[in-house]
């Protein structure tokens, strides 16, 4: 029992830091998304306002917008990056020369901070300037402007996302194959099974649930991502890549209108919350029985 | 069915060398053990066999085809790993017809082949369970039904028994011997237990240190072991070796115990001082008026039989008699080893004289 009490005592600054970072926080959203407050407006007052913050939203073209290409963002960013860690940590798995260093120079934009990645990107995209136009004009011909071009820009926040975020994803199916059992593969071997065969119906169906879970942190992320795209694009150009953490900042913030933004961060989070329970039902729940 | 040849054949792990030249010769039908100390090779020639590990040098064929370049799936065996290996997301009934369905067997030829080895293997409740939801028993069931149910040329078991318990294994031996009288399919099967060799094979094949020892009958192996390894690998409890010298007493030829014991012979022609080692299993030992005397050091009823640990001179010995043996550690016992049953082997090379 003591050791018990000791064990709270430990945890107490922990919790008590997730409770005044995190939950404190997360409740204030939460009551101010019910509220009318624009501490610069006319009425400066928090008023309570019931859910018409919510319904301000549906008919918010601009916020829908912004709900849109975040979505796609999300799904190709992720998608992406999970066929591409994949790969990589398949490669990981053999032995090559250099590997360890490979390896390592691969891990690096992991500990890179985001704002920083945004730069990098912005420099290496600057229109004509920027390496990756400048080689493109030269090399090819194509001219890559992503300040005008707004299917470039969207792509260029895609690469940008891949580049940062597919060695985490790399790192977690890495350790996922690591742990497999060696034998159910030479079984299927024996069975017959060919390499596609067994990639189907024995290296996923066992690392599913690392890849979910993946998916998952990954989706979370790529949904509230802001500083980047915000250093890359600042959302152009026109809104082209203004996703919902950006529109947030860049629209509702200005206004002062906090009432609504808390709203959307609300909403926000009640998607990220859907799309991983409708992974969940769809992939992990039907499977859960086996594992 | 077929029969599988393996032909001086190698392995190499990098500059170690695990296997020196094997050399066996598998009958069609043949229910054949590798057995041996763990580590001496048995699982890697299984695997080379399964075409799971490449081969550094000789040949392997099954059903007069010469594997060697094979994949594991084309070489028609079916394999029942130590560990199982199950497919943890599959059901039982997946896991047995997973082979069929990647063939691109018909839905119900796959479903009536798992249903009838489900019968034979009395799984048949189990077919919708997961791996994880059974017994130890029961997944090694489950491993065997799958091999079944492809009815390939030839099974490969690599100690299916050992992570059973002690009444299971015996119970699964008589099943999987049973199983083999039934289906008649060629059976290489790998343990490091003896009584299961002697038990299961047809053929027994021992192993030590990548090199084959000795190749035969279960009870050929028993009676005219080749080597000391073999001798005292086969049997149990283990043959009873005792160093010594050949010499002839009474116009009669003996072993001078290194412990002081005369230990009588038959048939073998003196060679005055020759280092041997003398052999005999404790089971042919007994206990009665005019042998060699002995002093008991320890006692092990079984109930059935009685195991006596005594030392003859100075060497240790030990004996089984049926039935119930009174004695007290110290007290004097007198040991009779029929000459015929003595084993004789070379005191340096420890081969069969
Ligand atoms: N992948 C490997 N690399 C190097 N040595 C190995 C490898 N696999 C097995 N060995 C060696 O080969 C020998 C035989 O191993 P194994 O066939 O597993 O023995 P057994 O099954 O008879 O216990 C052992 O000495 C083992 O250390
Ligand atoms: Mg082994």
């Amino acid at each position: 029992m003591r050791s018990n009490k000791v064990g709270w005592w430990l945890l107490a600054p922990t919790l008590a830091i997730l409770g005044i970072f995190g939950i404190l926080p997360f409740i204030y959203v939460l009551y101010l998304a019910f509220h009318q407050w624009n501490p610069f407006g006319a009425n400066p007052e928090q008023v309570f306002n019931g859910a018409n913050n919510f319904r301000r939203l549906v008919f918010d073209k601009e916020f829908l917008l912004a709900i849109w290409v975040t979505l796609k963002f999300g799904v190709f960013a992720v998608a992406s990056e999970i066929v591409i860690g994949y790969f990589l940590a398949q490669l990981f798995m053999r032995e090559f020369p250099g590997k360890g260093f490979f390896r390592t120079i691969h891990t690096l934009p992991l500990i890179v901070a985001p704002i920083v990645v945004g730069s990098i990107w912005r420099l290496m995209t600057t229109p004509s300037v920027g390496i990756i136009p400048f080689y493109a004009n030269e090399l090819f011909g194509i001219d890559i402007n992503i300040g005008r071009d707004a299917g470039t820009a969207f792509l260029f926040t895609v690469i940008m996302d891949i580049w940062h975020w597919t060695p985490l994803v790399t790192l977690t199916l890495l350790a996922a194959l690591l742990s497999l059992p060696k034998d159910p593969f030479e079984q299927a071997q024996i069975d017959g099974a060919s390499r596609s065969q067994i990639f189907w119906h024995i290296t996923l169906p066992m690392i599913r649930p690392a890849i979910l879970a993946t998916v998952f942190i990954r989706l979370m992320d790529a949904l509230r991502t802001v500083d980047e795209v915000w250093m890359l694009t600042g959302g152009g150009p026109g809104a082209a890549t203004r996703y919902l953490g950006l529109h947030i900042w860049k629209v509702v913030f200005p206004k002062t209108d906090y009432g609504y933004g808390a709203a959307i961060s609300v909403i926000v989070l009640y998607l990220t919350l859907v799309m991983c329970w409708m992974l969940y039902v769809g992939l992990v729940a039907p499977r859960n029985k086996g594992n | 069915m077929a029969e599988v040849t393996v032909r001086n054949v190698k392995k190499r792990y990098g500059n170690v060398q695990v296997m020196h030249g094997v050399s066996v010769d598998i009958e069609d039908g043949q229910f054949v053990v590798l057995v041996g100390p763990s580590g001496c090779g048995k699982s890697t020639l299984l695997r080379m066999i399964a075409g799971l590990e490449p081969i550094s040098d000789g040949e392997i064929s099954i059903g007069g085809r010469v594997v060697n370049n094979v994949m594991p799936k084309d070489r028609d065996i079916a394999m029942v790993f130590q560990s199982y290996a199950l497919y943890p997301h599959k059901t039982v009934g997946e896991n047995m017809g997973f082979a069929l369905k990647i063939k691109g067997t018909p839905r119900a030829e796959i479903d009536a082949k798992v249903a009838k080895a489900a019968a034979i293997l009395d799984l048949g409740h189990l077919l919708d369970r997961y791996p994880k939801q059974l017994s130890g028993g029961q997944r090694q069931r489950v491993a065997m039904g799958r091999a079944i149910v492809r009815d390939p040329a030839v099974f490969l078991f690599d100690e299916p028994l050992s992570n059973l318990d002690a009444k299971l294994r015996v119970a699964m031996r008589v099943e999987i011997k049973e199983l083999h009288q039934r289906l008649k399919t060629t059976i290489v099967y790998v343990t490091h237990d003896q009584i299961e060799a002697m038990t299961m094979a047809d053929k027994i094949v021992v192993m030590r240190d990548g090199r084959v020892e000795q190749i035969g009958a279960p009870l050929d192996l028993y009676d005219n072991p080749s080597n000391t390894f073999v001798a005292g690998f086969i049997g149990s409890p283990s043959m009873n070796f005792i160093k010594g010298k050949l010499s002839t007493i009474d116009g009669r030829t003996v072993v001078r115990a290194d412990g002081g014991a005369l230990l009588p012979i038959e048939g073998v022609q003196a060679e005055e001082g020759r280092p041997v080692v003398y052999g005999i299993r404790p089971e042919h030992i007994d206990i009665g008026p005019g042998g060699l005397a002995a002093r008991v050091s320890v006692l092990e009823p079984t109930g059935s039989e009685t195991q006596i640990f005594a030392r003859l001179g100075d060497d240790p010995i030990d004996a089984v008699v049926k039935d119930r043996f009174d004695a007290r550690p110290g007290d004097e016992i007198s040991l009779l080893i029929p000459p015929r049953r003595a084993h004789l082997f070379d005191g340096a090379s420890g081969a069969r004289i």
